[in-house]
């Protein structure tokens, strides 16, 4: 292998290693070039990829699916669903693509996404008839092709579905009080995350899997059978669950098995020597892992790949994340370095291929939501290295170092890294990690131990597990195998609170042009309880009880409709499968979306957060301290858009009025209550699936949806232009409201209390790549990276791009096809992204020298 | 130039504070730019900070007008006699007659969208060292602190000399001054005496070239210098090279023979910059020309590939610590 490297070194124009540790190869190496790996297989499945989320449908999961459920129409829901991911998983067509090493996939060929009816057809159906799934100007990217065949087949399967959805049940388990604010309504809140697909948002138990195997789950499961006592209703229930879970590990085990015939067949038909010995291994590989715990790093890895695929398969859920890779998979690299099975740079090669049979895969989105969330293919399979172990200690390891490279080698979205820091990682992680970051992918994030680890504790997690927690998604700390976290079920949009809350419930642009009017403005109803009208009020106290009691009233709709959504979940789509494989289930007998595993939490996010510390401060400011304006007049200036207001518009947008991000107390507590004002009516409140409500402070890219439906406000904002995004500061297409640079931002940000979002914060750092260039740059990014890790910020992200570069791109997209930026929570092409986004991105403020 | 503010109290007239500055000294540093240079270098970047009082700038960009804003006519106590003028009442171009403003900046207060901008604050001691405190842990983490520039800092003098012993004294934060060093020797010495790290221009090695480019003749600076280093200050050197104005191999063997000779061992770095021509919006606003606007230098390419020449050049024949740009981490 070293002859690779060799190989690379001669023929490479790129940079050599930039750095004493990187013995063999470094990011430099990689950088921007083309062929970026040094492993020629690599670059060949590289030039085979495609750059793009655009895919086609498949319908064969939906058949086979809804053929399950005819065949078993008495079974309990949690059997036919057993039955729906056996029968796919057993028949579903299996691809092996040429040179690579790893099998695995949704059941259909790459790019390919299957359809879960079971969060509904109709809408699938509905945008193919429409023109809405393929290409259009509706739909520019992330677009889904389909044959006639493919919608003719889906459409037969309507009738079965039709009033059987999640939504359905939904609608009837809440009244209009709930949903007038929510996504189906005036979007003061969204909780439509989990209504068309799985909640997703959870890693596996790897160690136990790698423990245990399939044969080992199912031999667990029996035993559990073994002592039910039918007798007790408690137990027969359980009984039902064992029948399910049982059901779904054989279909597990075939479905591997699958596989192993496959590359066992393909291996006798081809006749390079070479391949043929890795078909054969592949197919050794496979067999034994069907059952059996795998022993070197590639069955490791295959397993991971095949585990998680099955996940996506059974349900739709996005973030199906990878835990805390450099852990789990250590014992079996240190095994096959010691045991000579496998060199290091087999490994990495391994690693890389691993990476795009990820990015490969693929999910079904509606017009709708690809706008905000553009170029996500699944969506949130996160991978999290370094940290504390359960001990305390810095685990950094050789494999540490190799996830990251193995990015710099591939540089396609998918996986999303996580970097976690602590007081105790070494100085050479750092520099990878920036060096990494500096490449201007937006790869890796940054979390930092000493928060969330204390954080996690105040869930009630255990130190041992909080210790060995991963980032699942964009951004949710969780224990993966022992979390069913519910992140990111919705979100609200606080700025809309403050609406609310200074014009005494009624939204400000309220007329006949609402979709509401009829039932709410035209009869002289308010969206909100009426809790105060600025212009009324005599004192900057009054402002804030308004606020609160709104944001009191608001969270209580949206923990409402969230609970239904939960129940409903229940009731339609148990998962049988994932119950075999997340900690706990087996031995409670209980499916993973009742509770059964260890820590149940449901996860939603307060949005606009910089938007409403601003508007609040310019409130206080000018109306109350300084008296620049009345409250009617800064009410009207709103009302009309600012139109004829241009004076104050200028002015509340300017550095004159206190602002969040600038490290200025005045603004920056201002913030802080309205983040503590979101945590307080969101923290421990109970769910529906036995645990109990998490508050995060992100916004991934909704900020722009949620100001998309909200018009003007107080902060300087224009009707429809999106919210300030995650922890960040405010830019509105007037400017920027954080002018004093990265140390403020830092400072800022830093003043809220982030242990207290417990599902999460982020904050998003754009630099030009001249503010991190050279020696001086990489450690004054390190140095600011570790005040941001001591001063209790919790996670980081970054775009490394000049405001140039993407303008440049925006206007030629074919030139920069390969732009991969940071978005939120993860990257993405640039070009891929709805121009809402791309402006959005462009508007953040570029932290210059 | 010692200014004081309404109350009696020494004050410094600043331009700019920077926070996160990573390339005028060690570390995460927050720079001052004092008001006021002795210089008039053509190419100069920061002409804001050229003259030593305070000077509005006008944008006209930014500026909505008389008719739907005109605040700043309202504040003005002159009243009926304003300075400030438009073309006519719906035209957004605002302009102020210089001589005739009496300097209240009531105007640039009033001001909401940023068509007015002050040039030069004043700031007393207490709140400088304030504003050099807020970041110390960032100086702490990365050997940062506080540089002082401009402008050019010695016009400020006793101003700066008290600064950098309060810094050193009462927060014991690193210093660092960045001066053009055209000044008595004693004043130097005030501000040395408090200076960890000096950066220091030489532009021209030939005093005659020097009054030509910069308006001054260059043997008070090296004289300076020289001094400095006798007496132990750690120096940086910087060298804009302008092509076709002091990029002369001649130039930079005289210069790198001087550093030999008269700086030594004192010398910590040899920096050559990059020209780029920036400035231009700036002295728009001041109502000043820029002095080089027809001037094209050869491509970045090319300006890069001669510094490089250059360096390396030194770099042989007189053994010379010597950098291209000033992003490199310094030597310690």
């Amino acid at each position: 292998m070293s002859q690779v490297i060799d190989e690379v070194k001669k023929n490479s124009k790129a940079p050599l290693p930039i750095e004493p540790y990187d013995k063999e190869w470094g990011v430099g190496i990689s950088g921007m070039t083309p062929d970026p790996s040094p492993f020629p297989r690599i670059n060949r499945i590289l030039e085979k990829t495609e750059r793009t989320t655009n895919g086609f449908v498949s319908a064969d999961r939906a058949e086979l699916v809804t053929k399950a459920y005819k065949d078993h129409p008495g079974e309990s829901q949690e059997v036919k669903c057993a039955y729906g991911i056996k029968y796919v998983l057993e028949q579903t067509p299996l691809f092996i693509y040429d040179d690579e090493l790893i099998v695995g996939g949704l059941g259909c060929d790459k790019k390919g996404a299957p359809v879960h009816p079971e969060f509904g057809l109709n809408w699938v159906l509905d945008e193919m008839r429409d023109g809405l799934m393929g290409y259009s100007e509706e739909r520019t990217h992330d677009y889904f092709t389909f044959t006639e065949d493919t919608q003719k087949r889906l459409e037969a399967l309507r009738d079965f579905w039709d009033g059987h959805t999640v939504n359905d049940m939904v609608q009837t388990l809440v009244n209009d009080d709930v949903l007038k604010g929510s996504h189906d309504g005036k979007g003061v809140f969204f909780s439509d995350a989990y209504i068309y697909c799985g909640a997703g948002h959870l890693g596996l138990d790897y160690e136990r899997l790698f423990k245990l195997g399939f044969g080992g789950i199912r031999k667990l499961i029996q035993d559990q059978m073994a002592k039910i006592d039918l007798s007790d209703p408690e137990q027969m229930k359980r009984n039902n669950f064992y029948r399910a879970a049982l059901i779904a590990n054989e279909g597990s085990i075939n479905h591997i098995k699958r596989y192993a015939k496959m590359l066992a067949e393909k291996a006798a038909t081809t006749e390079d020597p070479v391949r043929k010995g890795e078909l054969e291994q592949m197919a050794a590989n496979c067999d034994w892992i069907s059952e059996n715990p795998p022993r070197t790093f590639w069955e490791a890895l295959q397993l991971v790949h095949l585990a998680n695929c099955m996940i996506l398969i059974e349900c739709s859920g996005h973030s199906i994340s990878y835990g805390c890779f450099d852990r789990y998979m250590y014992p079996y690299y240190k095994h096959d370095i010691e045991t000579g099975t496998a060199t290091r740079e087999q490994m990495q090669e391994l690693i890389e291929n691993f990476y795009i049979k990820i990015w490969d895969l693929n999910k079904l989105r509606s017009h709708i939501s690809v706008r905000t969330f553009g170029n996500g293919g699944i969506g949130g399979p996160c991978m999290t290295v370094g940290g504390l172990d359960e001990n305390g200690h810095d685990m950094t390891n050789d494999l540490t170092y190799m996830v990251l490279d193995a990015h710099a080698h591939v540089r396609v979205p998918n996986p999303w890294l996580a970097v976690r820091v602590s007081d105790e990682t070494p100085y050479e992680l750092k520099i990878k990690t920036a060096n990494t970051i500096r490449m201007g992918t937006g790869e890796p994030k940054i979390f930092n131990d000493d928060v969330t680890i204390p954080s996690m504790l105040t869930s009630n997690v255990k130190l041992e597990d909080a210790r060995n927690y991963q980032v699942c998604g964009c951004v949710e700390p969780d224990v993966s195998g022992k979390t069913d976290g519910w992140h990111d079920a919705g979100h609200m949009n606080m700025a809309k609170v403050l609406e609310l809350a200074i014009n005494d419930g009624r939204c400000l642009h309220c007329g006949p042009s609402c979709q509401r009017w009829e039932k709410c403005g035209k009869l002289g109803k308010r969206l909100g309880p009426q809790t105060g009208d600025l212009a009324k009020m005599t004192s900057f106290d009054e402002v804030l009880d308004s606020f609160d009691k709104q944001m009191h009233y608001w969270c209580d709709q949206m923990v409402t409709l969230l609970n239904a959504v939960d129940m409903a979940h229940q009731a339609i789509r148990p998962l049988p499968f994932l119950s075999t494989i997340m900690d706990g289930c087996i031995e409670r007998g209980v499916d993973v979306t009742k509770g059964g595993t260890d820590y149940n939490f449901t996860g939603p996010q307060g949005i606009g957060l910089g938007t409403t510390g601003d508007g609040l401060s310019t409130i206080k400011q000018l109306v109350f301290d300084e008296k620049k304006v009345t409250g009617r007049e800064l009410l009207d200036a709103v009302e009309d858009n600012w139109i004829g207001h241009e004076p104050l518009y200028m002015l509340v947008n300017s550095d004159k009025v206190h602002h969040y991000g600038n490290d200025d107390d005045y603004a920056d507590d201002l913030t802080k209550f309205a983040m503590d004002e979101y945590c307080r009516y969101i923290e421990h409140r109970p769910n529906a699936h036995g645990g109990f409500f998490q508050p995060g402070m992100y916004t991934v890219t909704v900020n722009v949806a949620h100001g998309n439906l909200q018009w003007a406000s107080v902060d300087g904002r224009t009707a429809f232009e999106p919210v300030s995004d995650c922890m960040g500061a405010v830019h509105t297409h007037c400017c920027s409201h954080d002018v004093n640079g990265p140390l403020a931002i830092c400072k800022s940000v830093t003043k809220m209390d982030h242990a207290r979002a417990t599902n999460g914060t982020l904050l998003n750092w754009k630099f030009s790549p001249s503010a991190v260039s050279g020696e001086a740059g990489r450690d004054a990014f390190i140095a600011l990276c570790e005040e941001y890790v001591k001063r209790k910020g919790m996670h980081s992200q970054f775009n490394i791009v000049s405001q140039d570069t993407l303008k440049k791109a925006q206007a030629d997209p074919a030139t920069y096809k390969d732009l991969l930026v940071r978005v939120a929570g993860y990257s993405a092409y640039f070009v891929e992204l709805h121009k809402d986004l791309q402006d959005d991105i462009i508007g953040r403020t570029e932290l210059e020298l | 130039m010692e200014h004081t503010n309404r109350d009696g109290q020494p004050v410094a007239i600043i331009t700019d504070i920077q926070r996160y500055t990573i390339h005028d000294g060690p570390g995460i540093r927050t720079e001052f730019f004092f008001k006021g240079c002795p210089l008039s270098c053509p190419w100069c970047s920061n002409p804001e900070t050229v003259r030593p009082y305070p000077e509005i700038g006008v944008y006209p960009t930014k500026c909505m007008g008389k008719q739907k804003c005109g605040w700043c006519l309202k504040e003005c106590p002159l009243g009926n006699d304003s300075p400030i003028a438009f073309d006519s009442d719906d035209n957004l171009l605002p302009v102020i007659m210089r001589d005739e403003c009496k300097g209240c900046y009531k105007c640039v207060d009033a001001c909401p969208g940023g068509g007015l901008k002050l040039w030069g604050k004043s700031y007393t001691m207490d709140e400088m060292l304030k504003l050099a405190n807020q970041d110390r842990s960032f100086y702490e983490r990365t050997g940062g602190g506080v540089t002082v520039s401009g402008g050019d800092v010695m016009m400020q003098w006793e101003f700066a000399a008290d600064f950098l012993r309060e810094c050193h004294e009462q927060l014991h934060i690193n210093t660092c001054m960045e001066t053009e060093v055209l000044c008595p020797q004693e004043h130097l010495d005030a501000v040395l005496a408090h200076t960890d790290l000096a950066i220091f221009d030489i532009k021209h090695i030939d005093s005659a070239a020097h009054r030509k480019l910069c308006g001054v003749p260059n043997e008070r600076i090296l004289e300076n210098i020289a001094h400095a280093a006798k007496i132990g200050t750690r120096i940086v050197i910087r060298t804009p090279v302008v092509p076709g104005y002091n990029d002369s191999e001649e130039n930079i063997r005289g210069i790198a023979s001087f550093i030999r000779d008269s700086i030594g061992g004192s010398l910590v770095q040899w920096q050559l910059l990059m020209f780029r021509k920036l400035g231009v919006e700036k002295l728009d606003s001041l109502g000043r020309e820029y002095q080089m606007s027809d001037y094209e230098p050869p491509s970045s390419e090319d300006r890069q590939a001669q510094l490089e020449k250059l360096r390396d050049m030194v770099s042989s024949e007189y053994g010379i610590e010597v950098a291209v740009g000033s992003d490199g981490k310094l030597p310690l």
